[in-house]
């Protein structure tokens, strides 16, 4: 047999088709049959008609929502003076942002927990609050590292020539540097969004006792609904997908429009 | 043929993990991949060929699933030595690994369990419909039932309750009091003790700071809608245990009334009023959980907190060792007695004789009383195991809970109900008063305590749905009740969405248009 460079990606193949491709088929099945194996279109009516589960799905989307608007707003400026100021040990300073990640994930939910215990006093008062701190807490790093990398990439040309051309720094900020960083920002939202809305290790953890997608699966499949849940999973995912095709390449096509601005 | 092969394979496996520890690791582990994988590809008619006997020993396997953290896993301390006047008891090995010593040396067979875990009775259940396959495994007793009620258990063989046998430590040991629920607990006219043997049980209750709650406030199921500890008691996050906790709540007036108390039938009605899954009841439990704030309350700055006494026992040692004081309750109503036993499934066993005696020995290995005292206080559970001939459980009892010289406030504890037959017998413990709300009480409630107590039967299909769809709509938020703002927030993301959308087209089609013109440009 001739081995040739695509044979490296073999082992990937192999992965992929048994723990990917194979799960996603049997999901697709459970969602479309009902307990005893037949076809049925139940499951997805269902949801739709479901007050609950359609109420956990705007709880999630706003907790998601939320928390990305605070992770945005508290990483954008972080990282934006992170990769224009003349530090000499930024590394240093990106590594202290990164830091939380690698401390395990529940310690640091439950480190979290005490602080706000001391601030709070009684957590279970404010479930939603305390859960966007924790998915905050939990998700900022997601948000500064893209948005810190697309900044420190742009071409200082670019705001040299606007100041040259006349731009005060505003001016310049506006309508160079974000719409620029727009394909960082994309990023970091959709890796914080989309695990925000089913992330609900941090609501238990939190004293949130209100479902959100990632629970209702859950309690679906403790109460032998398999069936219910996978199609949960799967309006998830198309959710997911959706979000990803509205979002996904429209970076790339910002960033072709800012160079076409030359 | 399934059987053979299946007995003819394994030790071909083990063999190999045996070589393994002599150092050929990477090699033996390839054989025994190929060997697993074989088995698994193929059916056992290809295996036969291949079979060589690694020893002369026997050996089979035993799968066994139990509880997470259920068990003794050794390593004790010299000092943790339990000393009992009719011996002192250490855990050196693991639980497991003293039962497969013990079963070479009884039965000169080598058995090698592979022993798992699960979290809840759900989990455990899914995971067989799943296709893991057990020989053993330990679930509640609602769960058992559910398992008998789908044919899928192995009874338990008559040699199993020889009484003549001295190695039957479970027949020969299990309380009288344990023996007589599993003999009279029944469904689908089958009792209990055909296929389960019991482990652990005991009832729910209360684990609360006594210095902000007091024993009456705690003893009560009221405590759970008590407006001064809003948001600051916790309940199990399951609904079985939620459901219960409120029906309890609901019938509080009912369960304590002198005519409900005299009935002569008070057991029975207890256990139905107590698992009653009416329409109007589920709808009732629901606006309870759901109006006064109920289901916040599974969560919040704990002052107390419903749970499994076993649990609570292992509860209040850590906060003794914090110098801590919590102290246990039962609701003064009514109480959710339970047990966890060990049943072997069918699909495992698979009319293998060698397994199931393995599992049968496996199951009295665990209820030989020194090992019982090893796993009660490892894990903070009760054992099932009163002794019989063998005074050890007791003494341990005494041992761990009886008043020293010295200790001034002392009181009578009957325990006889658990240890002697017909209850009428000296068992009675001189403990110190504290004891009769702590530990003791929760590892061994008293009399009155028992006679209160209600099993929670195993719940048809229908009545699963209909709890479960309680639960459901308890935890959930419900999309009917979002405010108006949240109903504008709401359309405003949608109608972003949507922009986002028609902008996505567009551009789309604006590069299309772009890159056709330049192409154009680019051809001559």
């Amino acid at each position: 047999m001739k081995f040739s460079r695509k044979s490296l990606g073999i082992p990937y193949l192999v992965f992929l088709v048994l723990f990917v491709v194979l799960p996603l088929i049997v999901l697709f099945w459970y969602a479309f049959t009902d307990g005893t194996g037949h076809f049925t279109m139940t499951n997805f009516t269902g949801f739709f008609t479901d007050p609950n589960a359609l109420g956990t799905l705007l709880y999630s989307f706003a907790i998601a929502a939320v928390t990305t608007a605070v992770c945005l707003l508290l990483a954008y400026p972080t990282a934006y003076f992170l990769a224009t100021s003349r530090l000499k040990s930024k590394s240093v300073i990106v590594m202290i942002f990164v830091m939380p990640m690698w401390i395990n994930f529940s310690l640091r939910i439950t480190a979290l927990k005490e602080v706000l215990t001391v601030i709070e006093g009684n957590l279970a008062m404010h479930p939603f609050l305390n859960s966007v701190i924790g998915m905050t807490y939990d998700f900022l790093p997601f948000m500064i590292l893209p948005i810190y990398t697309t900044i420190s990439r742009l071409d200082g040309a670019l705001t040299e020539a606007a100041m040259d051309l006349g731009a005060d720094p505003r001016t310049t900020f506006l309508t160079v540097t974000l719409p620029l960083s727009v394909p960082g920002i994309i990023s970091g939202v959709s890796m914080v969004f989309l695990p925000a809305m089913t992330n609900y290790v941090v609501l238990d953890m939190l004293y949130n006792s209100t479902y959100i997608m990632g629970s209702l699966i859950g309690s679906y499949f403790a109460a032998y609904n398999w069936n219910g849940g996978s199609m949960i999973a799967l309006i998830l995912l198309a959710i997911i997908c959706l979000f990803t095709l509205l979002t996904g390449d429209d970076g790339e096509a910002d960033a072709q429009r800012g160079g076409a601005l030359l | 043929m399934a059987k053979t092969s299946e007995r003819k394979y394994t030790p071909q496996l083990s063999g190999s993990r045996k070589s393994g520890r002599t150092g050929h690791a990477g090699r033996t582990f390839a054989i025994g991949l190929v060997a697993a994988l074989t088995a698994g590809l193929l059916s056992g008619t290809a295996l036969t060929a291949k079979t060589v006997s690694a020893s002369s020993v026997p050996e089979v396997t035993l799968r066994v699933c139990n509880w997470e953290e259920y068990i003794d896993t050794g390593d004790w301390d010299e000092d943790e030595t339990i000393h009992l006047p009719d011996g002192d008891i250490i855990g050196k090995q693991s639980m497991v690994k003293d039962f497969e010593d013990w079963y070479l040396k009884t039965y000169g067979v080598k058995v090698n369990v592979e022993y798992s875990t699960f979290g809840t009775n759900e989990d455990l259940y899914n995971m067989l419909t799943l296709g893991d396959v057990y020989d053993v495994v330990c679930p509640s007793d609602y769960m058992f039932m559910k398992l008998m009620s789908e044919d899928a258990l192995v009874p338990l063989s008559d040699s199993f309750f020889d009484t003549s046998n001295p190695d039957n430590y479970y027949i020969n040991g299990v309380s009288p009091y344990i023996r007589d629920i599993f003999d009279t607990k029944s469904i689908g006219g089958e009792t209990w003790s055909k296929y389960a043997a019991g482990y652990m049980w005991g009832v729910t209750g209360v684990v609360y700071n006594p210095k902000a709650v007091t024993e009456d406030e705690a003893s009560t199921w009221t405590l759970f809608d008590n407006p001064k500890f809003r948001r600051r008691i916790t309940i199990k996050d399951n609904v079985r245990d939620s459901y219960f906790m409120a029906v309890g709540a609901l019938k509080s007036e009912l369960l304590t009334s002198g005519s409900f108390l005299q009935n002569p039938d008070y057991s029975q009605n207890l256990e139905n009023e107590m698992n009653d899954t009416s329409s109007e009841m589920i709808k009732e439990v629901q606006s309870y959980l759901q109006n006064s704030g109920k289901a916040d309350m599974i969560t919040g700055k704990v002052l107390a907190n419903y749970q499994w006494s076993g649990d609570a026992v292992y509860t209040m040692d850590q906060a003794d060792e914090d110098n801590f004081e919590l102290d246990f309750a039962v609701p003064k109503e009514s109480t959710n007695i339970y047990f966890d036993g060990w049943v072997m499934l069918k699909k495992g066993i698979n009319g293998d004789a060698g397994k199931q005696k393995a599992a049968e020995a496996f199951i009295n290995f665990l209820s030989r009383p020194d090992n019982a005292i090893r796993n009660m206080y490892y894990i903070g559970y009760t054992s099932v195991i009163s002794g019989g001939e063998s005074p050890l459980i007791y003494e341990y009892l005494e041992d761990r809970y009886g008043a020293k010289d010295g200790d001034a406030d002392t009181v009578p504890y009957d325990v006889n109900y658990f240890f002697s037959k017909g209850g009428t017998g000296d068992y009675v413990l001189t403990v110190p008063k504290e004891q009769t709300k702590r530990q003791l009480f929760a590892q061994y409630p008293d009399g009155s305590t028992i006679a209160r107590s209600s099993i929670m039967v195993y719940f048809d299909q229908a009545q699963n749905r209909a709890i479960n769809q309680m639960w459901v709509n308890v935890r959930c938020f419900n999309i009917k009740k979002t405010p108006w703002w949240g109903r504008i927030l709401t359309a405003a993301a949608l109608a972003g969405l949507v922009y986002l959308a028609v902008r996505k087209i567009r551009t789309g089609r604006e590069e299309k248009r772009h890159r056709a013109a330049q192409d154009l440009r680019k051809a001559p």
